[in-house]
Order: structure tokens, then sequence, then C-alpha cells
């Protein structure tokens, strides 16, 4: 099994890389910090697992060579499981990333890390029902803490594909 | 194509309406601070002050560990000690090592073991450690992508677009995560130009830190003088490179207390990575230079070069040596100039110099990979590119100072 | 205390600390200026970058007194925040710099003696380090600038 990390430049992957792989890689508050991906291990329930840190992209149509490896690292490796990576005061440009890489058929878990500073900022997310809407895993991290950084990993074995049509199919049953 | 993207945004705000809900997004004090620090009005003070800090906290420092301790160290007791016990005094390999046996500091005794570590642990370990602590601080509290939006404002103003502010800070460090960091620009050209400027005129920081230990009365005109040279041919080559350079929209974080954890994590890492890197090679710099001493090729270069060295660029030819030197290590160039007997201006010269004629080596690699991701081509053109931009530069840059010393009557 | 009454005061202190902070400033310009040393009771106005911190105290007590007026607003409180965080920055490293001188003994002696380093924290000080108490003020304000806004979450 592989796991990817994807999501925009400065929302704490590589945090949340470090924090799962114990690697050292370089966390900075700005963002393009991460200009070229790397390669870690991680245990889930016994298995060993291939967590790759990736760097930030707005958008699968690159811009720049940054952004140009992420979307190879994720065409490179189809079979991989994505932790798509969102920063939860800026939910909506996160999800839009989120869906792009639903749509292309990846099995997707997303943490919605910097919980914290959400909780600062009064936004709140009615997670059950955005869990419903995606029908994948959504959880609440704050990677600096690891506070959620377990739950995130539980979940990852319940992220299926997900047929972008019935999201959009649930959203319009509601309203 | 167009459609699918507005419907996906559709999508997002249908999601986005039903689950969240933001706050009364009242201002809080961090939001009313960072606004203050990209206001240029209010944000160069700042930026004065946090240079200050910068500078009072290096000399602090870097007095501490070098002056304190390393000074007395190599100076009382491993040179003298040194010289005594090591075998072959008057011979090649003595030469070498130690250098001149009658040297009172290990400063001036120009051997690997005697310059050579003094300069890469006496002087530029304790210069990169403090420099790269500020460094870190602020890339860790998010002060850095302000600083470089207020700098890009500052430039608007002036009439220059599209630099990539963010490359040029992470320079100062070590050019080499500078050069990496241009991935991020969106055109060839930009990338092209970044990486050119940067590796110009950009000093790093175990350069700098060189400069501020060993000749801080100096420092400022250096690198006003350099500035205005990266402004300068920024703008030419801007006019000149087909292409376009879109302008760099910077996403600023939020402010964060930067965490102790992770600031002594990043110190270790970059610190480990000198040790590493940069003392070797420092070592292997000072090596070099004394073989070719012996061999007689830095005399034969010194005669060579002489007359271009003197009548062009006003620098006396002994500035040869740390010239060599400089292709491994600028720090290195950098010190050993700073030992040869010459006027102030003969020697800010020579430090824009060292500062301007190559990239130092661990760049020039960087350089090359960046390029060879289209091949030979890649490298070709990045290289040759560079290179072609770097000669004019030098040429004209260093030359103008000379120029500039005639006309105060000075050279 | 009356939210109201303790903003007034606010504005008030800041308002004739900031001028305080702003003279200080033209005076080290000045003197950095002239190159010349001055002591004068606990206080040197000494040094390579008098001219600098000069400066940068110039520009805190301009923010100073720009914050006065409406201080209850966080856009204000900000300025006076910014301008004790500018003073903090010179008086921070040069405390930083006293501690490390201290330590380092003369001549061939490693470390300093006991009475050597005691003498070292011993005035003159430069004016920042005499200004960093003041600035604290701006501490509390912030401080229960926070606190008020967490009673407020509890109200509602
Ligand atoms: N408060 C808070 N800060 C966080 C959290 N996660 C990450 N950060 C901070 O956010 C900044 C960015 O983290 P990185 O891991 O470097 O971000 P990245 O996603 O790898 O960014 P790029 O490499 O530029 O793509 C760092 O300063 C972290 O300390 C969080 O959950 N809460
Ligand atoms: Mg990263």
């Amino acid at each position: 099994m592989k796991l990817l990390l994807i999501g925009h430049p400065n929302v704490g992957k590589s945090v949340l890389f470090n924090r799962l792989t114990g690697a050292n890689v370089t966390e900075s508050n700005y963002p393009g910090t991460t200009v070229d991906y790397t390669k870690g291990y991680m245990q889930i329930d016994g298995e060993e697992v291939e967590l790759i840190d990736v760097p930030g992209t707005f958008s699968l149509d690159p811009k720049d060579k940054a952004e140009e490896v992420a979307v190879k690292m994720l065409k490179d490796n189809e079979d991989s499981i994505v932790i798509c990576v969102i920063d939860s005061t800026k939910i909506e440009r996160g999800l839009y990333l989120a869906l792009e890489i639903i749509e292309m058929g990846y099995p997707v878990v997303i943490a919605l890390n910097m919980w914290d500073v959400a909780k600062d900022k009064d936004i709140e997310i009615d997670l059950q029902r955005l869990r419903e809407l995606l029908g994948v895993p959504v959880v609440p991290t704050i990677a600096v803490s690891g506070w959620g950084v377990k739950e995130l990993v539980s979940k990852i074995k319940d992220a299926k594909p997900r047929d972008i049509s019935k999201i959009e199919s649930k959203v319009e049953g509601t309203s | 194509m167009e459609c699918e993207i507005d419907e996906r945004w559709k999508l997002v705000d249908r999601i986005a309406e039903e689950t969240v809900t933001y706050g009364d997004g009242k201002t809080t004090l961090k939001d009313a601070i960072a606004e203050l620090t990209v206001k240029p009005l209010t944000g160069l003070p700042i930026a004065l002050a946090v240079l200050y800090g910068f500078w009072s906290f290096f000399s602090a420092f870097a007095g501490f560990f070098t002056d304190g301790f390393f000074v007395r160290l190599f100076d009382n007791h491993w040179l003298p000690w040194l010289q005594g016990v090591f075998p072959g005094k008057g011979s090649w390999y003595y030469f070498i090592l130690v250098g001149d046996p009658a040297a009172g500091n290990s400063f001036e005794a120009f051997g690997m073991l005697t310059s050579g570590l003094f300069v890469a642990i006496g002087i530029v370990l304790p210069a990169i450690t403090a420099f790269y602590l500020y460094l870190i601080i602020l890339e860790d509290s998010g002060y850095m992508p302000r600083l470089a939006v207020l700098i890009d404002t500052l430039l608007h103003k002036i009439g220059l677009h599209g630099f990539a502010i963010v490359p040029m800070i992470l320079s100062l460090g070590c050019n080499v995560p500078g050069v990496a960091a241009t991935r991020t620009l969106q055109t060839k050209k930009q990338r092209f130009m970044m990486i050119t400027l940067l590796a110009i005129f950009i000093p790093c920081g175990a350069q700098l830190g060189v400069i501020f230990s060993l000749i801080p009365e100096f420092a400022g005109i250096i690198l006003l003088y350099l500035l205005i040279g990266f402004i300068f041919f920024g703008f030419i080559l801007h006019k000149v490179i087909p292409g376009k350079s879109p302008e760099i929209l910077i996403d600023i974080p939020p402010y964060r207390t930067p965490s102790l954890e992770n600031v002594s994590k990043k110190l270790w890492v970059r610190t480990k990575g000198f040790f590493t890197t940069a003392i070797p090679f420092v070592l292997l710099g000072v090596g070099l230079v004394n073989v070719l001493y012996l061999g007689g090729v830095i005399d034969w270069l010194a005669e060579a070069l002489g007359p271009l060295l003197t009548t062009w660029f006003g620098v006396p030819k002994e500035t040869v040596g740390p010239l060599v030197a400089g292709f491994l290590r600028k720090d290195l160039a950098v010190a050993q100039l700073s030992a040869i007997e010459m006027t102030k201006y003969q020697l800010i010269s020579s430090v824009v110099l060292v500062n301007l004629y190559f990239p130092c080596i661990a760049t020039f690699i960087m350089m090359m990979k960046e390029g060879s991701e289209r091949g030979v081509r890649g490298v070709l053109e990045i290289l040759g590119g560079s290179l072609l931009v770097l000669a004019t530069v030098l040429f004209i840059w260093g030359g103008l100072l000379h120029l500039i010393w005639i006309m105060m009557g000075v050279a | 205390m009356d939210e109201n009454m303790k903003d007034k005061i606010g504005g008030l202190y800041f308002g004739v600390f900031g001028i305080v902070v702003f003279l200080v400033g033209i005076l080290e310009i000045g003197l950095g200026v002239l190159n010349k040393t001055v002591h004068f009771g606990p206080l040197i106005f000494s040094g390579y970058f008098m001219l600098w911190r000069g400066a940068i105290l110039f520009f805190a007590g301009i923010f100073y007194l720009l914050s006065v007026k409406k201080f209850s607003d966080v856009h204000q409180k900000a300025k006076a925040m910014v301008a004790s965080i500018m003073i903090w920055i010179i008086a921070g490293t040069q405390i930083f710099s006293i501690i490390l001188d201290s330590i380092i003994g003369d001549g061939s002696r490693w470390f300093n003696t006991w009475e050597g380093f005691l003498s070292s924290y011993a005035p003159p000080y430069i004016p920042s380090i005499i200004l960093l108490p003041f600035t604290l003020v701006v501490a509390y304000y912030v401080l229960s600038n926070k606190d008020t806004d967490e009673k407020n979450e509890m109200i509602e």
C-alpha cells in the first residue's frame, strides 16, 4: 500500500509526514518549503506502508515545477491512497483540490488540518454533514501537536474510490 | 474544460455552504500586526528593527564564540602545539598542512590544519549558527513572506515586477536551497533570471558571516553595492530575456510562534550539513591553493592575470590565491583576502569580486541539476546563459567599482 | 475597571511614553551623527550602532503616538504592540550581549571571575534597556484584551 500527502502549500503536509514517519523533512511557515518529493515508511496494523511527502499544489493543472512534481507523483502512483490535507481555515479551495483527486478515481482521506486555528477564528465545520456529502473519511487534525493524527491513520483503511456524480446527487438531493 | 472548473467550484460552494459557518471575522491583534508589517510606511521601520536585531544578535553570538573562545583556543593552544610537534619544517607537506612555521596566529598561517580549521570552525561555524538561527525564526514565525511582500511592493514602486523574493531571502542562508526554491516560479524566464541573479549577487550565510566577523566596517558598503547591482542587472535581464515574468502572488500565512522543537531540529540539520559538506571543502580549498602555490601555478596565474586584476579591477595580484580558493568556498576566499595586505578600497573591491565571479561549487552543481531536467540542452542553456551573464556582470560591475574609487581619488 | 476608562488611561500612558521614546530616539540619532559618547546617570549614549538604534526608537515613538487615538481599537493597540516589540528587539539583543560578555574572561582566562561577572551587569545601560520595563504595560493591554474576548464568547 502507498500513501500520498497532497494539498495546497503551507497546510502542514511536511509536519504530518514527519510525525507519521519520524523523518526530518523541513517544515517552515511559508508556502513552497517542499519542492521535491520525499519517501518515508510507517506501520499500519503491522503492515509497512510507504508514505510520500509531496510539494504543495493549488490544482492538478500544474503552474510551476514544484506543482509538476506533485501531479507527477499522483500519476506515477495510481494504486495509492491519497491523504488530502486541507487548511481548515481555507476549506473551499482545499475541497476543490480534493474533488479533483476524487474525480480521478483515487481513494481519498481528508485531513482537516489547522483545526486549532479554525477554532480560534470561530470557524465551525459540520464534520458529520461533510462526511455524508463527500462519502469519504474526514478527520480533523492538528499536525503540530499530533491531535487527531491517530484517528486519521485509523481511517486510511476506510478510504474507497468515490463516484463524483454520487457526491453531486447527494448535494442536490438535500437542497 | 472551463465549464468543468466552474461546475466543480459550484459543487464546492454548495458543500461549504452546508457545512461551514464562519465566525464574526473580528480582526485579531495578530491580524492587525500582520497588516502593519507589510504596509511600507510601517513595515520599513519594523524591517529596520528586525535587521538591527539580526546584526546585534549576530555580533554578540559570533563574537562570543569566535573572539572569546576559538581565537584563544587556536592561537594560544592549537597553533603553538602543532608548530611544536609537527615534523618536517620547511617540507612541502608542512607547508600544505601547517603553513607558515613562524605564524603568530592561526589565521595567517595558511595551512589546512591551521587557517583551514580555524576559518571553518572558529569563524564560519559560529557565524552560520547565529545566521541560521535568526533565519529559521524568521521562517517559522511567518515574518519572512511578509518581508518578501514588503520588498516586492518597494520594487514595484521603482518599476520592477515579477521578482521572486523568497528564493532571494533563502539564498542568504545558502544559495543551494535558494536555487531549489526557484522551482515554484512559473516561467523559464523567471527561473533563469532568479537563478542567475542569486548566484551572482547574493552572498551566502557563510560568506556573509565571514564578512560580518572579519570586516564588519565594510559590510554595509559591500552589501549595498551588491544590492544595487542586483536591481540594476535584474532590470536589464528582465528587458533583454524573452518570455514572460508574471506577478508572483505570495499566499501569506498567519503569524505563528516558532516551536522550540522545530527551530532546534532545523538548526541541527543545517549545522550538521555544514559539518559534512562545508568543512571538507574549506580544508580542501586551503590545500588546493597551497598545492598550487608549491607547483608555481598561483605565481604564474598572478603574473598572467596581474595586469587585468590591477588595471581593470584595481586589486593587487596577490588576490589570485583567495580567488582560486573561492571556487570551492567563498567564505574561505573572503577570510584569506582579509589577511592580505592592501588598502581598504582594494579590500572592498576584492570581496565584491569574490562575490560576483563564480558560484561556489555546490551552487554550480545545483544549477546543473536544475537544468538537467530538460536534458543536455537544459544544462547548457542554464550554465551557458548564466556564465555569460556572470562574465558580463563581473567586468562591468567589478570595473565600475574601481572607476568609482578612481573618481574619488582613492585608488 | 471600566473598559472605556482603561483604554483612555492606556492611550494617555502611551502618549506620554511615546513622546519620551521619540525624544530619546532623536537624541540618539543626533549623538550618533556627531559620534559622541555621553554618560547621564545610569544611561549611556554610545556605541557602534547608536544611529541605527536611534532611528528605530524614533519610529517606535511615532508608532506609540499614532496608537493613542481610539486606543480601544485593535488596530491601534497593534501599533503600540509593534513599537514595544521594536524596543524589545534592541533591549533583548543588548541584554543577550551583556550576558555573553559577562561569561568570557579577559587575558588568558577562559571564564570571567565572579566579581568581573557581576560587574558586567552594573549600569550604565543604553536607553532601550531602561525603556524596556515601561513597554511591558502593552502586555497588560494585550492580555486583558484576550480575556475580554473570551468572556464575550462565554456570554454568547
Ligand atoms: N497551528 C497549527 N500550525 C500548523 C499545523 N500544521 C502545520 N502547522 C504549521 O504550518 C506551517 C507549514 O507546515 P509545513 O508542513 O511546512 O507545510 P507544507 O504543507 O509541507 O508546505 P509546503 O512544503 O510549502 O507545501 C509550519 O509553520 C507548521 O508549524 C496545525 O495543525 N496547527
Ligand atoms: Mg512541505
